[in-house]
């Protein structure tokens, strides 16, 4: 395991956590319950952002684990 | 012969008329919450059983009696709603047991309850010492109200300061293999979604006894077969445990980065989840 890929894997996680979150917002019968999830959505899309830009870096300083 | 003929119609009568007669005074004669109703039950049924039984009498006298009684319930009902003089004087008003911790025995008097009474009211509510209480009213249809003092009541999340999360009523949506279609447009779903998630949980609608939707629109089952073990709804837990684990990624890849500037990101990062996580959290646990 090489920090690109775990970085990598951290990421698809944190996806994974972005999509969850807006499926409870949408499904949440709770007015305010619902506006949570879409903050803590929207939150996590920012730490995504960064991230992803993050292993653009990591790969193009270690190509060779490009695509792993 | 002709006497039990007589008595079966009759009772089917009488059954009829009771009926109408509670569907039209409606659920507070059940309730009997004031002396009319109160009254008026017990006399109603009286004179059915007695129109019922006693095939000398005319029974539409009996029916007539009934009538005039549920009609005077319905009467007094209607005033009640419009003036509140009516009101005190027909439904009458709680007498005051209790004040600040110290019984008031004049009242107690008035209303003609012994010590005994009243300490057998407050153990009805669980209440076995009278210093517990900080005031107790004695409704009008006879029943003890008591509120204890504030350091004997059940502790309650407010009283931690916790904050709870507002749930909605659940929706139960199939019963017996139906699926109950009113329930579903209250709780916001479609069909579409419903067989979606019974193919997630591997079950057939018509196993299924009873299907219940929470206010985070997750459903939970109860199937016919008890030997097919259910999911249970687990993703928010696992949401909760996922939130977590990346927010110690993200804190060990700021430990373990040299570079300075993303060493920054992963930091400012792992503390914008943790404050997530804390608003988080009352929504995600059980």
């Amino acid at each position: 395991m090489t920090v690109a890929s775990n970085v990598k894997q951290c990421l698809t996680t944190i996806r994974g956590i972005e999509s969850q979150l807006s499926t409870l917002a949408l499904n949440s019968l709770d007015n305010e319950a619902q506006a949570v999830f879409h903050d803590a959505a929207i939150t996590i899309e920012t730490i995504k952002k960064d991230l992803q830009y993050r292993v653009l870096e990591l790969e193009r300083q270690e190509p060779q684990y490009k695509g792993s | 012969m002709n006497g039990y003929l007589n008595i079966f119609f009759r009772s089917v009568i009488f059954i009829l008329i009771l009926f109408l007669i509670t569907k039209v005074v409606g659920k507070k004669q059940i309730s009997q919450l004031t002396f009319f109703e109160y009254v008026a039950g017990i006399t109603i049924g009286s004179i059915a059983g007695e129109a019922v039984t006693g095939l000398e009498k005319n029974f539409l006298q009996g029916a007539f009696g009934i009538l005039i009684f549920g009609f005077v319930t319905f009467l007094t009902d209607y005033f009640s709603l419009k003036s509140k003089k009516f009101r005190d004087i027909v439904e009458g008003s709680g007498t005051v047991i209790i004040k600040e911790g110290k019984l008031l025995e004049d009242n107690l008097k008035k209303e003609k309850y012994t010590i005994d009474n009243l300490l057998t009211l407050l153990r009805q509510k669980n209440v076995f010492n009278v210093a517990d209480v900080e005031f107790a009213v004695l409704e009008p249809q006879g029943k003890l109200s008591v509120l204890l003092k504030k350091e004997n009541r059940p502790l309650t999340p407010k009283d931690l300061k916790m904050k709870m999360p507002n749930e909605k009523e659940p929706y139960t949506i199939i019963m017996d293999g139906k699926i109950m279609d009113d329930a579903l447009r209250w709780s916001g779903k479609s069909r579409g979604w419903l067989y979606t998630e019974l193919e997630k949980m591997n079950a057939t609608l018509d196993n299924v006894f009873l299907g219940q939707v929470d206010s985070y629109g997750e459903l939970t089952l109860d199937l016919y077969d008890d030997k097919i073990k259910v999911p249970q709804p687990q993703q928010r837990p696992l949401l909760l445990a996922s939130l977590k684990k990346t927010q110690a990624d993200l804190e060990i890849f700021a430990l373990s980065t040299e570079c300075e500037k993303s060493k920054a990101m992963y930091q400012k990062n792992a503390t914008l989840l943790q404050e997530t996580i804390a608003k988080l959290e009352p929504y995600l646990s059980k």
